[in-house]
């Protein structure tokens, strides 16, 4: 099996990735660093020859109920047309109110008032690019009093109603589960045919008031109950392209494709007993 | 009554910002850890997250405080300046300013130069490497008519001014193993700030060249800006100026 996991492309690996040219199956980056034209952004313009890319974006708030921001999403677009990534995602999430951005992806309630603010984002998201885009499950602190949906049925009829794609970070599902005390499980019960990638990453846990709560932090490798998730994960819905993030305390660059090739093991272990299954 | 959508982004907003909100407490569900406390982290991760944007955005501020002095004052500035779009290189306009009149820096009366200084370089790097005056597109403008054009600055181009050396403050910074201390008066500093190939810098200007960029970039003509600079400055001579700042790549185009 070819490999399918690919790497989180971040500034300081920029240089060694333009010289080694490592073997990856894709490299990610975030939209927002690339939308002037610096050195970095010709750089990863002259890696398209090379590289397949998937570009993740951070700051469309698909959840804003004001809308997504016009200017914002005319330079995503113009970042799409010159780099024809591969793969497009965002986040089930907001960070703009008021004119206002908070550099977070804050969590919304499940409702069906906010699942129409949400469809409506993505169908115009979708709309502009003319292309699928797809949604991450966010990680969660958070849960709100008036919620009527648990996070997979939201997402579930975000995909159905938008026909976006679903992009399941099993860290987020892992985090979030903890933090909100549920059953990581109940995210298997999404549809496999809406499920188009996967991240991993590692994560951090912080005290709350005494009690231990996970922060999504990117900053170490992926831990064991991830793996472990990430097995499940991959059994239910099959193998999909799966990043490794990593974006604080970043390591050297061969400890980002020692995960990746990680990942591809166990998405090839997994298709394996899918096989034998079938 | 669950607030609605746009009710409850305010509110978290505001929260985020630092101001508590009842309503949106009473909307979180707490357990073993509560509302608030979850509220917290994302509290703390805009206001980190914004404090680690700002020491990309000012390494040499950073450099010259300190990490934790430096976070302290961008938490304070983040929760009243907060960004207006999503692309962290362009947040920070307003962080000199601030810095200048933040009270536990008065001790460094040049830091809030230090601060534009850093800013400049950072909207130099964030800006294109096109387009270029070059030597050869004069060729093709009668001399006659040289007095009357306007000339533009290269995309990202800026005049910096300080009271303060600030270009030899800069040079500590950036090796803060050499000790090297530096006499505040000895010099007022005047850069000019530009994107290069592969990064942003910036070169000492003469009164003259400063005078003569500052006028070119408020859209005065050539004739103008070196009467100007000739004004500012007694040894000015356009010739050779005009020619070091065609060789560093400073204007964009010719009108």
């Amino acid at each position: 099996m070819s490999p399918i996991a690919g790497i989180g492309l971040r500034a300081p690996h920029l240089a060694e990735i333009a010289r080694e040219r490592p073997a990856t199956a894709f490299l990610e980056i975030h939209a927002e660093n690339y939308l002037s034209p610096t050195q970095a952004a010709e750089t990863i313009e002259r890696l398209r020859a090379d590289y397949v890319f998937s570009m993740h974006a951070v700051g469309l708030s698909l959840g804003s109920a004001a809308g997504i921001d016009d200017a914002h999403l005319d330079r995503v677009a113009g970042l799409v047309k010159r780099l024809q990534p591969a793969y497009v995602s965002d986040h089930l999430s907001w960070s703009v109110a008021g004119g206002r951005y908070f550099n977070d992806l804050l969590p919304l309630p499940y409702t069906e008032e906010a699942l129409d603010v949400v469809v409506r984002n993505v169908q115009r998201l979708q709309d502009r690019l003319g292309r699928q885009v797809s949604i991450e499950n966010p990680s969660c602190y958070l849960g709100f009093t008036h919620s009527t949906m648990s996070e997979p049925e939201f997402l579930s009829e975000v995909a159905r109603r938008s026909g976006c794609g679903l992009l399941l970070d099993v860290n987020n599902i892992h985090v979030t589960a903890h933090n909100l005390r549920l059953d990581a499980r109940d995210w298997l019960t999404l549809s496999p045919d809406a499920v188009t990638q996967y991240h991993l990453a590692g994560h951090a846990a912080n005290d709350a008031d005494g009690e231990p709560i996970l922060i999504d932090d990117h900053g170490s490798r992926v831990g064991d109950a991830v793996w472990t998730l990430f097995e499940e994960v991959v059994r239910r819905f099959g193998a999909r392209p799966t990043l490794i993030e990593w974006d604080t305390d970043i390591p050297a660059l061969s400890v980002l494709l020692d995960e990746a090739q990680r990942a591809d093991r166990a998405l090839s272990a997994a298709g394996d007993h899918a096989a034998r299954a079938a | 009554m669950p607030l609605a959508l746009p009710d409850l982004q305010a509110a978290l907003a505001d929260h985020v910002a630092g101001h508590d909100r009842a309503e949106l407490l009473a909307s979180v569900v707490g357990d073993s850890i509560p509302a608030a406390a979850r509220l917290r982290v994302h509290r703390n991760h805009v206001l980190h997250s914004l404090g680690t944007a700002l020491a990309a955005t000012f390494p040499t501020v950073q450099a010259l405080v300190g990490d934790e002095f430096f976070r302290g004052m961008a938490r304070t500035f983040a929760a009243h300046d907060l960004p207006t779009q999503p692309v962290l290189s362009e947040y920070g306009a307003g962080f000199s300013r601030f810095v200048g009149g933040y009270t536990p820096a008065r001790g460094l009366p040049y830091l809030a130069d230090i601060a534009r200084l850093d800013w400049a370089l950072n909207v130099a790097f964030h800006s294109p490497t096109e387009p270029r005056l070059a030597s050869a597109d004069l060729a093709s403008i009668q001399v006659e008519q040289l007095p009357t054009k306007l000339v533009s600055l290269a995309p990202g181009a800026a005049v910096l001014r300080s009271i303060y050396p600030i270009e030899r403050i800069w040079a500590t910074a950036q090796s803060p193993a050499s000790h090297e201390t530096v006499d505040l008066n000895s010099g007022a500093a005047r850069l000019l700030v530009l994107r290069r190939a592969n990064d942003a810098g910036f070169v000492c200007l003469s009164e003259g060249e400063a005078s003569f960029l500052e006028a070119l970039a408020a859209g005065r003509t050539l004739e103008d800006a070196a009467g100007l600079a000739l004004a500012a400055d007694a040894v000015f001579e356009l010739s050779p100026a005009f020619a070091r700042l065609l060789h560093l790549r400073a204007f964009a185009a010719v009108q």
